[in-house]
């Protein structure tokens, strides 16, 4: 990746991954609550077509695949600016004494990675949506990784105004 | 994970059987990890170093990390783990409910935030 220094500026590089990284991580949190709120409230045939009523009614299998490539993309761009988080944000963030910040942020990197070794088995379930055995579990874990990515997404838009790339 | 007699259906239930397994098992393992400071290698982005197993920071050279070490043994761990549990008879691999999937994350979810007591001073 150095020949692309040649053009842009190292916090640059870095900035544009991290956006990279936030732009992925508003897709994956737009498409799992769209599919959380389907599966928590569905919704009746012939129910009046307003926001909420449209909201919930999305497909929630045609959500699945883009939501293991998504959660799994941006966790492949979070684990690569992650080295420059170490040094360059968390130090700082230490040197001012924000510990809860910091406490939080690492509670985001292991919740994120325990929903990324949970996605095989999403996807399994939401591939086998006619299977009225596993409606529970399939919803149940769709409204946990839904929280995990809502607490992610907070947690890192936070962290991010506390220290973000180039400041 | 229910017996299917076409072959296609069940290749997809043994599937299941893994990702479950692997799911479970990789949460319980990544928190193991976490807590008893098993990472199957260190990184030290100061000076892109890779020490295998578990090493504390040099002076002079910036943080260790672990996090990455992390992931590795516990992928490492529940992909045993779940390739064993698809060798089991079906009827074994049937009874592993399939609640444990969300409710692992949940239950892990206190432990973790003990475990990180050190960040939550005033």
């Amino acid at each position: 990746m150095d020949f692309v220094l040649d053009y842009i500026s190292v916090n640059t590089f870095w900035t544009i991954l991290s956006i990279v990284h936030a732009l992925l991580a508003v897709a994956l949190l737009g498409a799992l609550t769209h599919q959380a709120v389907a599966v928590l409230a569905p919704t009746r045939a012939g129910a009046a077509g307003g926001f909420v009523t449209r909201f919930r009614s999305v497909s929630g299998p045609s959500y699945a695949a883009a939501v293991c490539l998504l959660w799994l993309l941006a966790f492949i761009f979070g684990g690569w600016i992650y080295t420059k988080y170490r040094i360059y944000v968390r130090i700082p963030i230490e040197q001012e004494g924000f510990w809860k910040t910091l406490g939080a942020f690492e509670l985001k990197e292991h919740l994120s990675t325990i929903g990324l070794g949970l996605l095989p088995v999403y996807w399994y379930l939401w591939k086998n949506v006619r299977n009225a055995a596993y409606a529970n579990a399939r919803k149940w874990l769709t409204v946990v990784l839904a929280a995990i990515c809502w607490y992610a997404f907070l947690t890192g838009h936070i962290v991010n105004n506390v220290r973000g790339f180039g400041s | 994970m229910s017996a299917n007699p076409d072959n296609a259906r069940d290749t997809s239930s043994r599937f299941g059987t893994f990702a479950l397994v692997f799911g479970v098992s990789f949460a319980v393992l990544y928190v193991v990890c976490d807590m008893a400071a098993l990472p199957m290698f260190t990184y030290h982005p100061g000076t892109d170093r890779i020490d295998p197993g578990f090493a504390p920071a040099r002076r002079d050279e910036g943080p260790a990390m672990y996090w990455y070490g992390w992931i590795a043994s516990s992928t490492l761990g529940a992909s045993i783990l779940g390739l064993l549990a698809v060798l089991l008879p079906e009827n074994i691999g049937r009874k592993i409910p399939l609640a444990l999937a969300w409710i692992a994350p949940v239950v892990l979810l206190p432990i973790l935030i003990y475990s990180l007591k050190f960040y939550w001073r005033w």
